[in-house]
């Protein structure tokens, strides 16, 4: 379970703004968080995925403390908007570097990327170079590493707010598919309700450096 | 609207630019054919052919080992400096990195010398230390290099940094993450976003190393560490062998134009705007660190140190005895008329080409039709003549033109002088002003047709507001330029005419240090002085972009 | 914009006239020379002091950053020049500056003329001489090379500094000196020489003050050079070394420029030149040998110095036809 317990961060940079985060995820389950532009989902998420520290409270995995461990240890996968990936590599090499950042994979983890592939969609994409794959298919590949990287948590940074209704809508469908079969527990930070109330398992809205449960 | 005639609206911001552009070419096109044309001797001994190979080898190669070493340099410092965003004095050491730009090359000179030479600094300190000393590595193709490198690693500096500063962070953020090493953060995320950028700042840095002039005639040492400028003011000044200088120059012109051209091909990938960066929590592996803070310390030192000598030099200069000396006085006074001058024309010839240029680039003023092509190409080239033609082939030029018509030499000294220095900066800026020209007319062509706002209300209105920033920069610049240019001078300087440059030249080879020290001083004082002064006067108080 | 420029550089020419005109209406003799010798502690200060006192002149010296530069600034400035005289050339040089149809017959007498070997020229005068030799610190090298030979065998880190031939005297009379030493074999020996130049400069005075700084072993200059240390620095670590394949003589000349305003006034000093006065002024503060036997005769300081038992010298003719193709075997020999 994913615990954060009074999590606070002073953001100091123009006007100073006081966080307070409490929120509990059972493994498996997928928690919406909606909020303004600037209400502090980022914030959240980097905290959780270990960019920011807290002043105070604790964050916990499963009783685990997280909050001294450097973002490359934590049981945490953080999907961006965009620049998930490095456009000059193919599809499967952004893929493996979730598993070795040198590139030197074992038989078994290359039918893991294979399998990543499949699982997400992208039969055939994988000599691809990323940069010549479309909007939906690069958060796809994102996606296919986060599976291959075995970290429980799936932290979901507006991840689908740059793509077109319609794949949109496969790729939530796709997040939802994958919260139930690799058991993650997801987080996932949206402007827009309808993402939240598609597939999430609790909502929560945040204001005023608050989580509120909906 | 059958009888509107874009060039009848559009003609008083296109003639003049027209008029400056053709009047460039036709200076070019002057000095060319008295290079290439007017000579009818093609008999030249086979062992002067064989010299200019040779130094042709040597320029080339000089040029590409400066442009390799400035550029990995610049890499290193640009990513170390990157990193370590709480260096201290991080924000000053980039500005003035930036500012080489416009630092009279013998000025530095003189600093290395000071630092670097067989009695400088660096070998007192070894030798108060091991006892051993590095010697006289200062002179020859290690002199020449050393000193490419400071100017040319700092001006790459700046670009690098700016190209690591536009990588979105998500990028770091997933390097970080994924857990990569420096070394692969550095060749997933960096080289990437770098490499757009180096082939046209090689290209660049490449050309100015190739036509390097003061540097090689002061620190090349001997006529084994020739480049082609260098060979064709000796060819002049000590052979008094024009036919000589001409071979060269027309070597040195073929291999320009040839660069030139490779060159304009090579153009920057469009650059992003840099982000807003928060240092990362948890800052660098131990080896990255070390390396970045060592890196930067070092350049840091190695780069104020010479500029440091040249103030505790110029300091214990005797100036009541530099001003009481009458070539002096002359000297600054020639060179403040000279700057001033060129800074004047760069302005002018810039509005002119830029008012020109624009009508072609920015939608909805002239159409296109046969002949823009044709006008538009015009009006790029002629702002780049320096490229094609570096400034000892300009003078060569003129100097072959002062004595074909009868008259003082001194006065063709003045116009090759002040010519060499607009075509100097006028490259630079035309890359500041076009873009800005561009905006204000995307900006503000509608409200100001419907309004029927032009000529000098247009310039007071939707100009000037928003150029005068660049314009102080461009103003600065060019006055710089000229402030601390030793090129042309070189060729046509004498006791009656001379600048400051020259006569810093003149007192270096004549081993008055003293004298050298107070003169370099007052030239970066006055640089400094320039660039940190006329932007601000321009942009009206507020603060100047720099 | 023609307008402006022309305004601009109206401008710039009137204040340099300004910054020219001279107080008084004195006739002005300009004389170009090289710049060791128009020092504060070379001769022209004292010879404008006392040809001033008997012409009604001014005499103004006009320095070029070496001996030939003086030359090529009177070539470059064509008929505008404002030289009068040039003054220190030499017989190598001669022949070349002679080509270029500049200079005048400068009518002075030259029985007086005492130098180490005839002399008959309607054009050009001599006013001094001396041999080329190189100077070391003989507390620093204990055992300088005694030859060329022995020079080129040195270790690579003993470091000399010459000048170069297209620009100064001392530098094209070392490339002779080396060529009359060893005919064809010269380009052999330059290129074993070459490893131990430390730089190559345009003038003697670049030269002589990079060896006092001590950023070299020895330099080229003179066999008299010595003399200045012993004279007025009362110092005599300073030593010429003494080359077993003979030293190259070198006399100083000067000549009337053609164009000259002042032709009775040039001709004048030349007459000038060979007057005891000139001439006791010269060894010390040129350190070299005048080129008449005076009353007074030679400083002390002088007498101790080594004379070359064999002196070696190309005629003028000879080193003009061979001249660009020697230089060009040096460039070719050094690494060009």
């Amino acid at each position: 379970m994913l615990k954060l317990d009074a999590l606070t961060y002073h953001h100091t940079n123009g006007q100073s703004q006081i966080y307070e985060f409490s929120m509990h995820s059972k493994t498996g389950q997928i928690t919406g968080i909606t909020g303004q532009s600037g209400s502090g989902k980022s914030t959240l998420l980097d905290l959780i995925a270990g960019f920011l520290l807290p002043h105070s409270g604790s964050l916990t995995w499963n009783d685990k403390d997280l909050t001294p461990l450097p973002p490359e240890a934590r049981p945490v996968t953080i999907l961006f908007q965009n620049d998930n990936l490095f456009d000059h590599l193919s599809a499967e090499k952004n893929i493996a570097i979730g598993i070795n950042t040198s590139l030197r994979l074992s038989a078994g983890e290359t039918k893991k990327v294979r399998q990543a592939l499949n699982d997400t969609g992208l039969e055939g994409f994988g000599a691809r170079r990323a940069g010549s794959l479309s909007g939906g298919e690069q958060q796809r590949v994102a996606l296919a590493r986060a599976l291959v990287r075995d970290t429980p948590v799936l932290l979901l940074d507006e991840p689908f707010s740059a793509l077109d209704g319609e794949t949109r809508a496969t790729m939530l469908d796709l997040v939802g598919e994958i919260a139930v079969k690799y058991h993650r527990t997801v987080l996932m930070v949206t402007h827009d309700e309808r993402d939240c109330s598609a597939i999430a398992d609790q909502h929560f809205t945040l204001s005023n450096g608050k989580l509120h449960r909906v | 609207m059958s009888s509107f005639s874009p060039l009848r609206r559009f003609g008083i911001s296109f003639w003049p630019g027209l008029a400056v552009g053709a009047a460039l070419l036709c200076l070019a096109g002057t000095i060319f054919a008295q290079i290439v044309i007017l000579p009818q001797t093609t008999t030249v001994s086979a062992a002067l052919d064989a010299q200019i190979w040779s130094i042709l080898r040597f320029t080339l190669f000089q040029a590409a080992l400066s442009t390799l070493l400035s550029i990995g340099l610049g890499t290193a410092l640009a990513w170390s400096l990157f990193h370590q965003r709480r260096f201290p004095g991080r924000g000053a050491l980039i500005s003035l990195l930036s500012s080489t730009l416009v630092l009279p090359t013998l000025v530095a000179v003189l600093g290395l010398v000071t630092v670097f030479g067989r009695n400088g600094w660096l070998n007192d300190l070894a030798e108060a230390l091991s006892g051993h000393s590095f010697g006289a590595f200062l002179y020859g193709l290690t002199g020449i290099l050393v000193a490419h490198v400071y100017f040319n690693a700092s001006f790459a500096v700046r670009g690098l940094l700016h190209r690591l500063e536009a990588i979105p962070a998500e990028k770091f953020k997933l390097a970080r993450s994924l857990g990569l090493t420096p070394w692969q953060r550095f060749k997933l995320v960096e080289w990437p976003a770098l490499k757009g950028t180096l082939p046209s700042m090689a290209s660049t840095i490449f050309l100015l190393c190739f036509t390097s002039f003061a540097i090689v005639l002061t620190l090349g040492g001997s006529p084994k560490y020739n480049t082609l400028e260098v060979a064709i003011y000796e060819a002049v000044k000590f052979d008094f062998d024009l036919l000589r200088a001409l071979k060269l120059a027309l070597a040195q012109l073929a291999v320009c134009a040839f660069l030139v051209v490779v060159a304009s091909g090579l153009r920057a990938s469009s650059s992003a705007i840099a982000q807003a960066r928060t240092p990362s929590i948890w800052g660098e592996p131990f080896g990255a660190r070390c390396a970045q803070l060592g890196i930067t310390g070092f350049c840091a030192i190695a780069f104020l140190a010479p500029l440091a000598a040249v103030l505790i030099d110029g300091l214990q200069a005797d100036f009541t005895k530099l001003f009481a000396e009458a070539t002096f006085r002359r000297a600054l006074f020639t060179s403040l008329v000279l700057a001033s001058a060129s800074s004047v024309f760069t302005i002018a010839i810039a509005l002119a080409l830029g008012f020109a240029r624009r009508n072609f680039s920015v939608p909805g003023r002239i159409p296109a039709s046969w002949w823009t092509p044709v006008v538009s190409r015009v009006l790029a080239f002629s702002g780049t003549l320096y490229l094609a033609i570096p400034s000892l082939v300009l003078g060569l030029g003129f100097f072959l033109i002062a004595r074909q018509f009868a008259g003082p030499l001194n006065f063709w000294a003045v116009i090759a002088l002040l010519c060499a220095n607009v075509l100097m900066a006028l490259p630079f800026s035309l890359a500041i002003l076009v873009p800005a020209m561009e905006k204000t007319a995307l900006r503000f062509d509608k409200l100001c047709f419907s309004m029927g706002i032009r000529g000098i209300a247009r310039w007071r209105l939707a100009e000037w507001p928003f150029l005068r920033a660049d314009l102080g920069y461009v103003a600065a610049l060019a006055f710089c330029f000229s402030l601390g240019d030793l090129g042309v001078i070189a060729l046509f300087g004498n006791q009656d005419f001379a600048t400051l440059p020259w006569l810093l030249y003149q007192k270096m080879g004549s081993y008055r240090t003293h004298d050298a020290a107070g003169i370099a001083l007052i030239l970066l004082a006055l640089t400094i002085t320039v660039f940190a002064l006329v932007p601000r006067v321009f942009a009206g108080g507020r603060d100047a972009e720099t | 914009m023609t307008r402006i420029t022309r305004l601009l550089v109206t401008f710039i020419l009137a204040s340099f006239s300004i910054a020219n005109a001279q107080a008084s209406d004195k006739p002005v003799l300009t004389i170009y020379t090289y710049d060791a010798f128009a020092a504060e502690w070379g001769p022209a200060p004292k010879l404008k002091e006392a040809f001033e006192k008997t012409c009604a002149c001014t005499v103004d010296f006009i320095t070029a950053d070496s001996s030939i530069g003086a030359l090529r600034k009177v070539q470059l400035e064509g008929a505008s020049t404002k030289a009068d005289i040039v003054l220190g050339l030499d017989t190598n040089i001669a022949e070349a500056a002679r080509a270029t149809g500049l200079f005048i017959p400068h009518g002075a007498d030259q029985a007086k003329l005492d130098v180490p070997m005839s002399w008959n020229d309607d054009t050009f005068l001599p006013f001094d001489y001396s041999y080329f030799a190189f100077v070391y610190n003989s507390e620093k090298l204990k055992t300088p090379p005694t030859s060329f030979a022995e020079l080129a065998n040195l270790p690579k880190d003993f470091k000399i500094v010459v000048q170069d031939p297209r620009s100064s005297t001392p530098g094209l009379g070392l490339v002779l000196w080396v060529r009359d030493a060893y005919g064809d074999k010269a380009a052999d020996m330059w290129k074993k020489i070459a490893p131990k130049i430390l730089t190559v400069t345009k003038g003697w005075s670049d030269a002589y003050g990079l060896f006092l700084k001590g950023e070299a072993d020895m330099v080229l200059s003179y066999t008299t050079s010595p003399a200045y240390h012993l004279i007025a620095e009362n110092d005599n670590k300073y030593k010429a070394a003494p080359f077993s394949e003979g030293h190259y003589l070198q006399v100083e000349v000067a000549g009337i420029v053609k164009s000259t305003k002042q032709p009775a006034l040039a001709k004048k000093f030349m007459q000038f030149m060979l007057s005891d006065e000139f001439q006791d002024i010269i060894p010390t503060t040129n350190w070299t040998y005048p080129a008449t036997k005076t009353a007074t005769g030679l400083p002390d300081g002088f007498k101790g110095l080594h004379v070359p038992a064999k002196t070696l010298l190309i005629d003028g003719k000879t080193v003009e036809e061979n001249r660009k193709g020697w230089i060009d075997e040096w460039l070719m020999a050094i690494g060009r």
